[in-house]
C-alpha cells in the first residue's frame, strides 16, 4: 500500500490510525536491515488512538492516519536522538524539532527513528555508531546516506513516508540508491530548528516516499515559516499536493552536454537517456547545457562542509549534555577526551579538516576560495535558468555498492557526491526518483529547479510516474 | 603536514590521538586536500564569495520576555550537574 492508498483508507474509515501503526510497528520490530534506532511503540499507539478518538479534526489533514519514521537528526522532546553517534547515544531532547512538531499536528503517527551517518557526514550509512544499514534491493550493498536508514525503510515498506535530510546529497542519493523519491527542498524553506547542525548553510529536510505524490504531502506538512529559524523564509503559500494536478506546460528542460566525460556509469547513462525520451513524450524541449565545472563543487563542498562542521560540532564537549569520558583531572582533558572517544573517525577527520581550513595562513587559500567556487556555481545555475525551467541529470555516478568497499581512489566516496552538491551550494531545490533498473538494482534521476520552484519538480515527477512504473517497483 | 602541525591542529580542535595513528592521519588529511586543492588553478578574482545560497537579512524578532523556564530541563541532560550549575573538573590551580 502507498501513502495516498493507506491515508484515503483511514479517511474512509477503512483502517485506523492505531491499525496503521500496529501493522507498521509489526514490520519495524521484524526489521533486519538495521534501518532504526530507536522505535517508540507506547507513544505510537498512544498518538494513533489521540487521532483516532479526534477523527474529525485530523481526517482532512495532509498526513491523517499515517505512520511516518523521521530521521534520528530531528529533536524529538522526550525521547531519544542520537544523531548516529555515541556522543548523544543517550541524549533526550528537550523539545521537538519544527519539523517533528509540524508532522504530528499534520496527523501523522511518529513510529520509529531511522539510522543514519554520524551526524549526517557521509554517503553509505557505515559511519553510524549503530552499525550499517542494508539495502533492501540487495542487503549485502549499502543504501546510501547520510539518510540511508529513512530512504531503506520507504524502500522496504515499512513506512509509506519519512523524513530525511541533504546537506550534499543525503536525500537524493539514499532515494536514488533504493529506489524511491526524495526531495531536497531550497535552502530556507524547512526551518532547521532542532535538526542537529552538520553544515549550517546547506542542511535542509525534505520527504521521502515511493512517489511525488507522497513527497507532495510530507512537504506540505514539513514546510512552515518558522521565528526560530533565522534562515526560514517567508514565502507564498503553495499547497504542493494540489500542485500535481496542475498545468504547467511544456517545458524547456536543461540536460546535460557531454554527460559520457563525467565519469558515470554506463547502466546509469542509459537509463539517462530513456528518461529524456519520457520527457520529450510528455511534451517537454530538451535544451543541453553545458556543467563542465560541475567537479569544482566538490572541491568547495568538501571545504565548506567541514568548516561548518568543525565550528558546529564543538558545542560537544562533555559539559552541557551527551557523552562525557570519565575521571578526567582537568578541564582542557575533559573536552578532549570526550570528543576523541565520542566521535567517529569521519566525523574526527571532518572536523580537523575544518579546523585546518579555518585557520591563520590558510583562510584565503581554502575557505575563500570555496565560497568563491560557490558562487561560480550560483551563477552558473542563475545562467541555466534563463533559457530552461529545469535541469534533468542523474543522480549518481553508480547503483549501490558494497559494504566496506576497498578502492584505489582514497577520495572515491566523496566523488560520489559529484551530481548531488551543486544544488546545495547553490542552494536550489532537487528532486530523485527512481527512472529505471538493472541486475535488479535501482538507478535514479534528478530533477534541479528554481528557487522556491518544488511545486514544478514535484508536478513533473508526477507527471513522469503517471506514464511509468519505476516507483512501483518493490524489493 | 607533519606531526607538529598535525599535533598543534589536534589541539586546536580540542581532539586527541596517539602518536602512532599520526602517520595514517596525515595521510587521510593529505588524500583530502589533493581533492580540494583541485579548485586552486581557477581563477575566481573577480567573485565575490557566497556564504549563504539567498542572501537574505537575517529574520530578527522583538526582542521579549518569554518566561521559559527550562533550568531544570537542561541541567538534568548534563553529564554532572548540580542545582544551579554544570559541573566541571577544576579550571584554576
Amino acid at each position: 500500500m502507498n501513502f495516498k492508498e493507506l491515508r484515503d483508507n483511514f479517511r474512509t474509515k477503512k483502517i485506523s490510525a492505531k491499525e496503521a501503526v500496529k501493522e507498521s510497528l509489526a514490520k519495524i520490530k521484524d526489521d533486519k536491515l538495521n534501518i532504526f534506532i530507536n522505535h517508540f511503540e507506547k507513544e505510537a499507539l498512544g498518538n494513533a488512538e489521540h487521532i483516532d478518538n479526534n477523527f474529525e479534526d485530523f481526517k482532512d489533514k495532509p498526513l491523517s492516519g499515517v505512520p511516518i519514521a523521521h530521521k534520528d537528526i530531528f529533536c524529538t522532546e522526550g525521547l531519544p536522538t542520537t544523531c548516529g553517534s555515541k556522543m548523544l547515544e543517550n541524549f533526550i531532547a528537550p523539545y521537538d524539532s519544527t519539523v517533528v512538531k509540524n508532522c504530528l499536528d499534520a496527523g501523522s503517527i511518529m513510529v520509529a527513528k531511522t539510522n543514519m551517518d554520524e551526524f549526517a557526514m557521509g554517503s553509505s550509512n557505515e559511519t553510524s555508531y549503530f552499525g550499517a544499514v542494508s539495502n533492501p534491493w540487495n542487503h549485502d550493498l549499502v543504501p546510501g546516506g547520510s539518510s540511508g536508514g529513512a530512504a531503506a525503510c520507504v524502500s522496504a515498506n515499512l513506512t509509506t513516508i519519512s523524513t530525511g535530510t541533504d546537506t550534499g546529497g543525503s536525500i537524493r542519493q539514499p532515494a536514488a540508491l533504493c529506489g524511491i523519491t526524495g526531495l531536497k527542498p531550497t535552502y530556507g524553506l524547512v526551518s532547521r530548528w532542532g535538526m542537529i547542525a552538520f553544515c549550517s548553510s546547506m542542511d535542509q529536510a525534505g520527504p521521502f516516499s515511493k512517489d511525488a505524490f507522497g513527497c507532495a504531502a510530507l512537504l506540505d506538512a514539513m514546510a512552515s515559516y518558522d521565528e526560530k529559524d533565522s534562515t526560514c523564509t517567508k514565502r507564498k503559500e503553495i499547497n504542493f499536493e494540489k500542485s500535481l494536478s496542475k498545468d504547467f506546460g511544456s517545458l524547456n528542460v536543461g540536460v546535460i552536454k557531454n554527460i559520457e566525460k563525467l565519469g558515470i556509469n554506463e547502466d546509469i547513462i542509459n537509463a539517462y537517456e530513456t528518461s529524456k525520451t519520457v520527457l520529450t513524450g510528455l511534451g517537454h524541449k530538451l535544451i543541453e547545457v553545458d556543467f563542465s565545472e560541475l567537479s569544482s563543487g566538490i572541491c568547495s563542498y568538501y571545504v565548506i562542509a567541514p568548516a561548518e562542521c568543525s565550528s558546529n560540532l564543538s558545542r560537544f564537549d562533555g559539559v552541557k549534555y551527551g557523552y562525557r569520558s570519565d575521571g578526567e583531572k582537568d578541564i582542557v582533558n575533559l573536552y578532549m577526551n570526550t570528543r576523541s572517544d565520542g566521535f567517529g573517525d569521519e566525523v574526527k577527520k571532518r572536523i580537523l579538516i575544518g579546523t585546518h581550513v579555518l585557520s591563520a595562513g590558510f583562510y584565503d587559500a581554502y575557505y575563500l576560495q570555496a565560497q568563491k567556487v560557490r558562487r561560480m556555481i550560483k551563477v552558473k545555475f542563475e545562467n541555466f535558468f534563463k533559457d530552461v525551467d529545469l535541469i534533468f541529470m542523474p543522480t549518481t555516478l553508480d547503483q549501490a555498492f558494497e559494504k566496506n568497499r576497498k578502492s584505489d581512489d582514497p577520495n572515491k566516496m566523496y566523488k560520489e557526491d559529484l551530481l548531488t552538491i551543486p544544488a546545495n551550494l547553490a542552494g536550489l531545490p532537487a528532486i530523485s526518483f527512481p527512472n529505471g533498473f538493472k541486475n535488479n538494482l535501482p538507478i535514479g534521476g534528478q530533477l534541479i529547479g528554481k528557487y522556491f520552484g518544488e511545486d514544478l519538480l514535484l508536478n513533473t515527477t508526477h507527471k513522469i510516474q503517471e506514464v511509468t512504473d519505476w516507483h512501483k517497483m518493490t524489493p | 603536514m607533519d606531526k607538529i602541525e598535525l599535533k598543534n591542529l589536534l589541539f586546536l580542535a580540542r581532539i586527541n590521538a596517539k602518536e602512532e595513528e599520526y602517520p595514517e592521519l596525515i595521510k587521510k588529511l593529505q588524500n583530502t586536500f589533493v581533492l580540494i586543492d583541485e579548485m586552486q588553478d581557477l581563477d575566481l578574482s573577480d567573485l565575490e564569495p557566497l556564504n549563504n545560497p539567498l542572501e537574505l537579512s537575517n529574520v530578527s524578532r522583538e526582542d521579549t520576555d518569554k518566561n521559559r523556564n527550562n533550568k531544570k530541563k537542561f541541567l538534568d541532560n548534563s553529564p554532572e550537574s548540580d542545582e544551579d550549575y554544570f559541573n566541571v573538573p577544576k579550571i584554576i590551580e
